[in-house]
């Protein structure tokens, strides 16, 4: 063993839980209660049970991050015989999702940043980030390698080196791999096994895939729903012991040599009706932009997935099958309508369009969202975006009344036959009882059904799912083959995206193997950022000279230039300004076009405000133009034009110095030279790592309310991308505090520092300022704004 | 017993999810500026005829104030969310430039005194007409006295206070309101003071610990 081994070697924990009670506030029924358990340190213990059956609540608790001020618990959780709060950096915790896990843009600092929260000392950290990272399988990226640029599974694998560079004693995953594809599950569960093996910490992981896991744990723990403990067996045990698989099967889980499909009632997919498929694609080109109205010199955007064919017909399943980041979910929205395609051709056959008045385009594109959903539905991966109004009902009688006779106004069900379908599906979907329920208060297969349930209700023949299957339990994969296979059966035509072959092998599905254009654009990209989301950060490391310089001393220089400019109105002072930022692009590396490109909207927002006050200020001079009821005048005019220079002055320094600075950096000397608190520096730095993923988001939400039959809707995008907001920040909230974030002392891997150059960027900023006053003086024009 | 007696610290400094939530709210509001921005030409129509009411809409810049702070329902969290979300306009390229600090901040506080005056203790309808009303004064006294982004005549000048204010009680005010009451309803405060603001009457006094 080496000496770099010995030093991650740390003592197992023991966990001990004696009547452990914890009761959210508000709710009516305790997560967890009278829980008794005991973990031998070193131990592997897999840990299942029914879908809200408080798992996820035992792991938070052991991991120390529950502590609301008005949650009812009782009895005793102890680790090594002390309480969570107590043992800070003892216990790290891995959830399911990727995103929310990943808390700085670089690599290294992500690692880092537990350390930093435990005060380990600065000399020591690096060699804990370069052993973690090996550790996971991840020692080839460098330090400063984006995260956003980690597919999903090496998320997850970074997400655990952060939590190892605590040098914990007791590794708590909550389905780590639920939302891996294939190849990333068993990445990760090799790094798990690996960091077990070579630490001796003990190990307990939630799942529901059982088989993933169990071969590789010495115990498996079963939890009853708002109880206690129901089973703690030696794992191999689940091979024999019958009663117990029984226990687990009803509980919904997946059992390793059971089948779920094979206990549905046979079925076979009747023949189609007509020959001609429902819809055709031949040489479709698909992209999640829009294809652009070019502009001289701008490249039109590569194509995801360029040249397929494929066609869907009545009565059949197909299943586009491939790697993540291949293009997949792009083409099932394309073919949804929802995305224009980029080329090729897209053809609904007259079957699907039923429109007698023939107004209806070939391209589901082109058709208005009232008139596709009662012809194609679309469930997407999150069904939370699906989401407009507050009850269960009230969701299905929306998607019924949304729906048009193509071309007119007319609703396609009379108020009746709303009602009856309403009815019908809430049986079929098995959430009767819920119908006066909100929504996002359903379970997760709850939800799954419903948002199944909000497309059938339109009444579409082609049915478009993305990974409709992913993270559900088995029972709700039953319910949803169940529902697929009646819909195949009237008729329907489904598509889904998926990893999943028992579903394909359910519906008897054909598949459609997509592979990865080229290696490029397969590897996970950051998400999209929309257009017009102009970044002027950059993740990228700004290697300019300017870019190098510390950040205080940037934003000191920045506040001292819009200081000037905002003290003036007078276009002299405004024009030094902006000559002084053009001059000073080749020490910020920034090439002429580019800060043109940038610049060149506020420009626009500059000739607004000349307009603005040439109309509506006070009336001076001579009067250029009577408009009735106001005048533009020489003095207002002239107000105008001076108003508009200092507009557009004002911006071009704040672009310069925003381009050239990097987030991370601006934090860090935020925190250590203006000693602002690092709790709140770090957690906004944090969130704001969020916002491609929020616009992400925002335009998904867009998709979901024209797939539900709703024109633009702006008041309940911006309430649905709320949502998403906040329950991305709860979850981000605890992975930084499971890894030791928010209290007591924090150490800073990278120190701050101030040079020579930094004071040259201050003087600099300040030599323009008095520059812009000096000669707006000597002109006679600097006009103090107060006065 | 790990978790019984909450530290009374716990009451008055922010938790990690109320600071990450606050962060992410006001992260959330540059996205919903940028589709904003994107789809609605309302403004550029306001602007042409007469531009001080323009300030019609500008409500919409004064939002994540009284948002955050109904939800949080902390001191500051009325500043904070708006300062974030002014730091990120700046961050993304704000007309302002660094100006956007400093609207941010005078907006931030107008919410913020009100809450203030009833000592962090309702968030009430009407309470949040008066922060998102008073985040407006604060927008209008900045935009045209202090920071001086237009000169308008007196005339002009008082439209655009007046609508900067009409705008920050409806759109800055009743707005948020109802948007808490959704995200409470929808269970997703869960971790923070306002879980429950879907339970509480228009008017009655929401105390920090229900």
């Amino acid at each position: 063993m080496s000496a770099g081994d010995q030093q991650t070697l740390t003592r197992g924990v023991q966990l001990s839980a004696a009547a452990f009670t914890y009761q959210h506030p508000g709710r009516p029924h305790p997560a967890i209660s009278g829980l008794d358990l005991d973990v031998a340190p070193g131990e592997r213990v897999l840990l299942a049970g029914a879908s809200g059956s408080g798992k996820s609540t035992l792991l938070h608790a052991v991991a120390g991050v529950l502590h609301d001020e008005d949650a009812a618990c009782g009895g005793s959780l102890l680790l090594d015989g002390r309480s969570p709060d107590a043992t800070r950096g003892r216990a790290g915790l891995v959830q399911q999702e990727p995103e929310s896990q990943v808390m700085l843009s670089r690599v290294g600092d992500d690692v880092a940043f537990s350390c930093e929260n435990l005060a380990v000392p600065p000399e020591e950290i690096p060699a804990r980030v370069s052993q973690a990272l090996k550790a996971v399988g991840l020692g080839a990226l460098r330090d400063d390698h984006p995260t956003a640029h980690l597919s999903g599974g090496q998320k997850q694998r970074l997400a655990l080196a952060g939590v190892l560079a605590m040098r914990p004693g007791l590794l708590l995953l909550d389905e780590p791999t639920a939302h891996l594809d294939p190849q990333g599950r068993l990445q990760v569960r090799e790094a798990v096994l690996n960091v077990c093996r070579a630490t001796g910490a003990t190990l307990i992981v939630v799942e529901h895939q059982l088989q993933t896991w169990v071969e590789h744990v010495d115990t498996l723990l079963v939890v009853e729903p708002g109880g206690g403990l129901r089973h703690c067996v030696p794992a191999q045990e689940i091979h024999q012991d019958e009663k117990l698989r029984a226990a687990l099967i009803a509980a919904g889980l997946w059992v390793p040599g059971h089948d779920p499909v094979a206990q549905l009632p046979a079925w076979r997919p009747s023949p189609p009706n007509h020959s001609q498929p429902l819809l055709s694609a031949a040489g479709l080109d698909v992209h999640r932009r829009r294809p652009k109205k070019h502009r001289l010199g701008a490249v039109a955007p590569r194509p995801a997935l360029s040249g397929v064919d494929i066609r869907l017909r009545e009565s059949s399943a197909t299943g586009i099958t491939g790697p993540n980041g291949a293009g997949k979910s792009t083409l099932l929205l394309t073919l949804a309508g929802l995305l224009e395609p980029h080329g090729g051709i897209l053809t609904a056959a007259t079957v699907l369009k039923s429109d007698p008045s023939g107004g209806l385009g070939d391209s589901p594109h082109l058709w208005r969202a009232a008139d596709l959903s009662s012809r194609i539905g679309t469930v997407f991966q999150e069904p939370e975006h699906q989401f407009v109004r507050s009850t269960v009902a009230g969701e299905l009688r929306l998607s019924a009344q949304a729906a048009r006779r193509p071309g007119t106004a007319e609703p396609l069900f009379t108020d009746g036959e709303v009602t009856a379908r309403v009815d019908t599906l809430l049986t079929r979907l098995g959430i009767a009882h819920l119908s006066e329920v909100n929504p996002f208060t359903l379970s997760g297969g709850e939800k799954r059904r419903l948002s199944l349930g909000t497309a059938l209700a339109a009444g579409p023949q082609l049915l478009m799912l993305d990974e409709p299957t992913f993270g559900q339990d088995a029972h709700t994969f039953a319910e949803l083959i169940g529902l697929l296979r009646e819909h195949l059966t009237s008729g329907g035509s489904i598509v889904a995206v998926t990893h999943d072959q028992a579903l394909l092998r359910a519906l008897h599905a054909e598949e459609f193997a997509v592979t990865a254009a080229d290696p490029e654009e397969s590897a996970p990209s950051e998400p999209a950022r929309p257009r017009g989301m102009g970044p002027l950060l950059s993740s990228a490391h700004n290697a300019s000279w300017l870019g190098r310089r510390n950040p205080v001393g940037k934003l000191a220089a920045l506040l001292l230039i819009t200081a000037a400019l905002i003290a003036t109105i007078d276009a002299v002072s405004a024009a030094v300004v902006t000559a002084a930022c053009f001059a000073l692009l080749p020490a910020a590396g920034i090439r002429l076009g580019t800060f043109l490109r940038r610049i060149w909207i506020f420009a626009a927002a500059s000739a607004a405000a000349v307009w603005g006050a040439a109309l509506a200020a006070e009336e001076s001079g001579s009067v250029l133009m009577n408009l009735g009821v106001t005048t533009v005048s020489t003095g207002s005019l002239e107000l105008g034009l001076a108003l508009g220079a200092r507009a557009f002055a004002i911006v071009l320094p704040s672009v310069l110095v925003f381009s050239t600075t990097d987030p991370t950096d601006l934090a860090d000397a935020l925190a250590q030279q203006l000693r602002l608190p690092a709790r709140f520096v770090l957690g906004a730095l944090a969130a704001l790592r969020l916002l491609g993923l929020l616009a992400q988001h925002w335009t998904t939400l867009g998709h979901a309310r024209r797939a539900r039959g709703l024109r633009r809707q702006f008041l309940s995008q911006s309430f649905g991308l709320l949502v998403q907001a906040i329950r991305m920040a709860t979850r981000l909230a605890v992975a930084m505090e499971s890894r030791g974030f928010g209290a007591g002392e924090r150490t800073w891997a990278r120190a701050a520092s101030f040079s020579g150059a930094d004071a040259l960027v201050l003087i600099g900023g300040a030599a323009i300022a008095a520059a812009a006053t000096g000669t707006a003086f000597a002109a006679g024009t600097w006009n103090l704004v107060w006065t | 017993m790990p978790h019984s007696a909450a530290p009374s610290w716990r009451h008055r400094t922010w938790s990690v999810s109320e600071i990450v939530v606050a962060s992410t709210l006001a992260v959330a509001a540059g996205v919903i500026f940028w589709g904003w921005n994107l789809s609605y030409h309302a403004v550029s129509t306001l602007f042409l005829a007469y531009p001080p009411a323009a300030s019609l809409v500008a409500g919409m810049w004064l939002f994540p104030a009284v948002l955050g702070a109904l939800i949080i329902r902390k001191p500051g969290a009325a500043v904070y969310c708006e300062m974030v979300a002014a730091a990120v306009s700046a961050i993304l390229g704000s007309q302002w430039g660094l100006g956007v600090l400093l609207s941010g901040f005078l907006q931030g506080m107008g919410a913020e005194l009100v809450l203030l005056v009833f000592i962090y203790r309702r968030y009430s309808v009407d309470v949040a007409v008066l922060a998102g009303a008073a985040a407006g004064v604060a927008g209008g006294i900045n935009e045209n006295w202090i920071a001086s982004y237009y000169q308008y005549d007196a005339a002009g000048t008082w439209v655009h206070i007046a609508g900067f204010t009409l705008s920050g009680a409806i759109i800055a005010g009743v707005l948020p309101w109802m948007a808490v009451r959704g995200l409470a309803a929808a269970g997703v405060l869960g971790p923070l003071r306002s879980r429950r603001a879907h339970t509480e009457g228009l008017f009655r006094a929401g105390g920090p610990r229900k």
